[in-house]
């Protein structure tokens, strides 16, 4: 009798495994299907300190996101500067499992550059998410500086005198070489001083100690608006408009044409997240990009283009961006 | 005039009661946020950043701006009873102030000294930045690279000073200061030295868990090396008060003079562009080395805890300075400052004063507040304080330990912080145990970054010519200042040899 309850039992045991073993596929299968909703604490890295321009873009983003009801995820903010950043966007790039469908990561050209030039990382070791800004570069002078116009600028170097230049890191760089490469000038003529940040270099030149500031509309918009600053050259296509509207373009100084580097500033996750979290928060990101408080608290605020992109048309960019510079820089 | 009126205006604004409340809030919180080694006034203001965005932006400020500030207090606590510094500013009060403490056992004549300096230089500094406030910012400008480099150039030479009884001791800790100092990214090309391939060393060496390390947990190890030394939790078991914590009226006198001098001192560093409340600190305690101390400094003397301490303080309003008046955030926490103000909907820069005086005067007022706010809280609380060290030295080392984790781990938010207190350590133990001076190689650490990236920016402007060093006149001033610095002991020698010389005859 025991020996027969014990065949029924294990009988029973094999003949419901496959459907036990089934159920699992299926709730598994059910699972994947489901659209994706963040089930715990998203950690949003970001690789500068907190109060820089990287941080405010991503603390305004998961502001939005919350108060709207965009998305009922909450958000850890995470700042991780060791090692410039990389330290940060190397744990993000590899994060694996469920981790990796509640990571982000903020993600800008300036992030970008130092990335290639320092590290084996590229584009491909993430996923990325979205593009939600442009940023283009000014030059200006200040009050006492000696130069008040770019043609004086140009008469200067013709003169064989040397125009000193500051501004910030990264993305402010490229644009200074991308000007100094149409001018057919060298960094002999016009040496560039690297900053650790905008403010620094206007610093510098209110003090008059650099000729010409770099700088993006954001950080020099108070000092144009008490004069100490005045705009002298717009690298860009277009001419900008309100109390920037008086810088000429490259163009307009002839025969050297228009130069442009629109520095973007976006969101990325790691490789290993899942196309459906990827779309859940691409979508998002669209939807704070369509909100007034994103509109006003913070593109016209900063003074930043707004230029959204999805996460397919996002990596496009940013892998031409990728190779571009690599080209620029000579790296493999 | 004008100004103190808006002073008084800024005091109504302080005194609305939910003002006041953010005041007193943001002033205990920057106590207990400086006590905190590692946290300090920069994550501290960070943390709470997010917090104040719905606040109205003059609350938000005052609450700031009174964390920032008591932080300074806040700091010396743990860097005198635990020589554990609680904030960078902090390290060179833990020279005189744990020895004073401990060997001298007057913890609470040294958390008294610590506390009235800072009052006095805070008061100085935040007097100067009241009514000189925008002048002094655009004194400031005038310090481009060429000066900074010739003023850190002059700063340098206090290793003199610190180096102790054997000056090739004293190099050899310099060296490896600088050395450890160069480590990471090169802050003008961005191309990373010496990091073996490392991206935590691409980085560099954060400096609060290498202060960390080198001194506070270098001496967890000493004391576990020589478990004789266990008398440091025995000396207190008799009840503290804060009648007893008070100085005698000679050591008010010895007090005062440093604290007025590094007062001046602190605040007109703190307003230079990117020097910085810790600056401050390593340059008034430098500079009271130059005057007549009626103890050796560095053996516990009033006079070392009260050159720092007032001088931080005084950086610290220093430093509000370029920021209310440009827009120009002199320090890190300074620069959060600045991201909160645009948070707030503020436009920081020229015209704050002249679009939000109710801001600006509100922030000049509240560290008026927070400073005598702080001063009685601090003074309140010494007996308890105290009580830190009557832990017995079983309990104390693994207290001070946990301490020195959780700091390090808290300052870069990873492991790596930890790492590097625990390599520091083994260092400070090693360099210690040989008799090799710690400060010159901190004071060489915090200096060395600085020198360098404004030395090669003065370069840069000049195509290398050191003629920018001797063209203008600040630094033209500052150099001979350094030349004279350097050459004196040589002179007075020849003086001497040349008086001898000439005297018999």
């Amino acid at each position: 009798m025991r020996k027969r309850v014990f065949v029924f039992i294990a009988a029973a045991v094999i003949a419901a495994g496959p459907l036990f073993a089934s159920g699992q596929q299926g709730a598994s299968g059910a699972a994947s299907g489901k659209p994706y909703e963040p089930s715990r604490n998203i950690e949003w890295v970001c690789t500068s300190g907190p109060g820089g321009g990287s941080d405010i873009f991503t603390r305004m983003i998961t502001d939005i996101a919350g108060k709207e009801g965009i998305s009922r995820a909450n958000f850890l903010v995470v700042n991780k500067s060791d090692g410039g950043g990389e330290v940060g966007r190397a744990q993000v790039s590899q994060a694996a499992g469920p981790l990796a469908d509640h990571t982000l990561i903020t993600f800008n050209s300036g992030d970008l550059m130092p990335m290639l030039q320092n590290t084996s990382r590229r584009v491909k070791d993430f996923k990325i998410i979205a593009v939600m800004a442009l940023d283009k570069q000014l030059l200006y002078v200040g009050k006492t500086s000696k130069y008040q116009s770019f043609q004086q600028v140009i008469d200067a170097i013709k003169a064989g005198k040397t125009v000193v230049v500051g501004g910030s890191k990264g993305d402010d760089v490229a644009t200074f070489n991308l000007m100094l490469k149409e001018c057919g000038w060298t960094e002999a003529q016009m040496p560039y001083i690297t900053h650790n940040s905008s403010n620094e270099a206007i610093t510098a030149i209110l003090g008059d100690h650099i000729d010409i500031v770099v700088s993006k509309p954001a950080a020099s918009a108070p000092y144009v608006e008490a004069g100490q600053l005045k705009p002298i050259l717009a690298l860009s296509n277009e001419r900008y408009t309100g109390n920037l509207a008086a810088a000429p373009l490259l163009g307009e100084f002839k025969p050297y044409k228009n130069v442009e580097f629109p520095t973007w500033r976006g969101v990325a996750a790691p490789a290993a997240m899942s196309g459906e979290a990827q779309a859940y928060w691409s979508t998002v990101m669209e939807k704070v990009s369509k909100t007034d408080a994103w509109r006003t608290g913070y593109l016209d605020k900063f003074k930043l283009v707004g230029a959204f992109m999805p996460s397919q048309e996002a990596t496009a960019y940013e892998t031409k961006f990728e190779k571009d510079f690599m080209a620029a820089q000579g790296i493999k | 005039m004008e100004n103190f009126v808006l002073l008084i205006s800024g005091f109504q604004t302080v005194f609305d009661p939910i003002n006041l409340a953010a005041c007193l809030l943001g002033a205990i919180l920057g106590l207990i946020v400086g006590a905190m080694p590692g946290i300090g006034s920069l994550a501290g203001c960070a943390l709470l950043l997010p917090l104040t965005y719905k606040f109205n932006p003059n609350t938000a400020i005052i609450m700031l701006g009174a964390l920032y500030y008591s932080n300074m207090y806040g700091g010396a606590f743990s860097a005198i009873l635990l020589n554990v510094p609680g904030d960078s500013p902090a390290v060179m009060t833990a020279v005189d102030g744990y020895p004073m403490a401990t060997r001298r056992g007057r913890p609470g004549q040294a958390l008294f000294t610590a506390n009235l300096a800072s009052f006095i230089g805070g008061t100085i500094g935040m007097l100067i930045l009241t009514f000189t406030g925008p002048a002094l910012a655009r004194v400031g400008l005038h310090f481009g690279p060429s000066e900074m480099a010739a003023l850190l150039l002059v700063a340098m030479t206090s290793v003199g000073w610190l180096v102790g009884e054997n000056p090739t001791k004293g190099i050899i800790v310099t060296l490896i200061g600088i050395l450890i100092a160069s480590i990471g990214m090169d802050t003008l090309t961005g191309s990373p030295r010496f990091n073996f391939g490392s991206l935590y060393l691409m980085g560099g060496i954060p400096f609060i868990p290498f202060v960390i390390g080198s001194v506070g947990f270098a001496q967890v190890i000493k004391i576990m090396a020589s478990r004789k030394e266990a008398a440091v939790g025995q000396a207190f078991k008799t009840k503290l008060t804060i009648r007893g914590s008070l100085l005698t009226k000679a050591e008010i006198l010895r007090l005062v003079p440093p604290a007025i001098r590094s007062g001046f001192l602190g605040c007109f560093v703190g307003v230079l562009p990117g020097a910085g409340a810790t600056t401050g600190a390593f340059l008034g305690y430098a500079a009271q080395k130059a005057f007549k101390n009626k103890e050796p400094l560095g053996s516990g003397a009033v006079e070392g805890i009260a050159a720092c301490e007032s001088a931080n303080n005084a950086a610290a309003a220093g430093a509000f300075a370029p920021l209310l008046a440009l827009g120009i955030p002199g320090s890190g926490t300074g620069a959060v400052l600045l991201g909160g103000l645009m948070m707030w909907g503020l436009s920081p820069g020229p015209l704050l004063f002249t679009k939000s005086p109710d801001f600006a005067w509100g922030l000049i007022s509240s560290l008026f507040l927070a400073n005598i706010i702080t001063l009685a809280i601090a003074v309140a609380i010494i007996p308890f304080l105290i009580k830190i060290l009557s832990v017995p030295i079983k309990l104390m080392v693994p207290l001070i330990t946990v301490v020195c984790f959780v700091g390090s781990y808290t300052s870069s938010n990873s492991m790596y912080g930890v790492v590097v207190m625990l390599a520091s350590g083994i260092l400070g133990y090693i360099l210690d145990r040989n008799k090799y001076p710690i400060a010159p190689m901190l004071l060489a650490f915090v200096l060395e970054p600085l020198l360098e990236f404004n030395m090669r920016k003065a370069f840069i402007a000049s195509q290398g010519s050191v003629s920018i060093f001797f063209t203008r006149p600040i630094s033209l001033t500052l150099m001979v200042i350094f030349f004279l610095l350097i050459l004196f002991p040589v002179l007075k020698a020849a003086l001497r040899k040349a008086r001898a010389y000439t005297s018999p005859k």
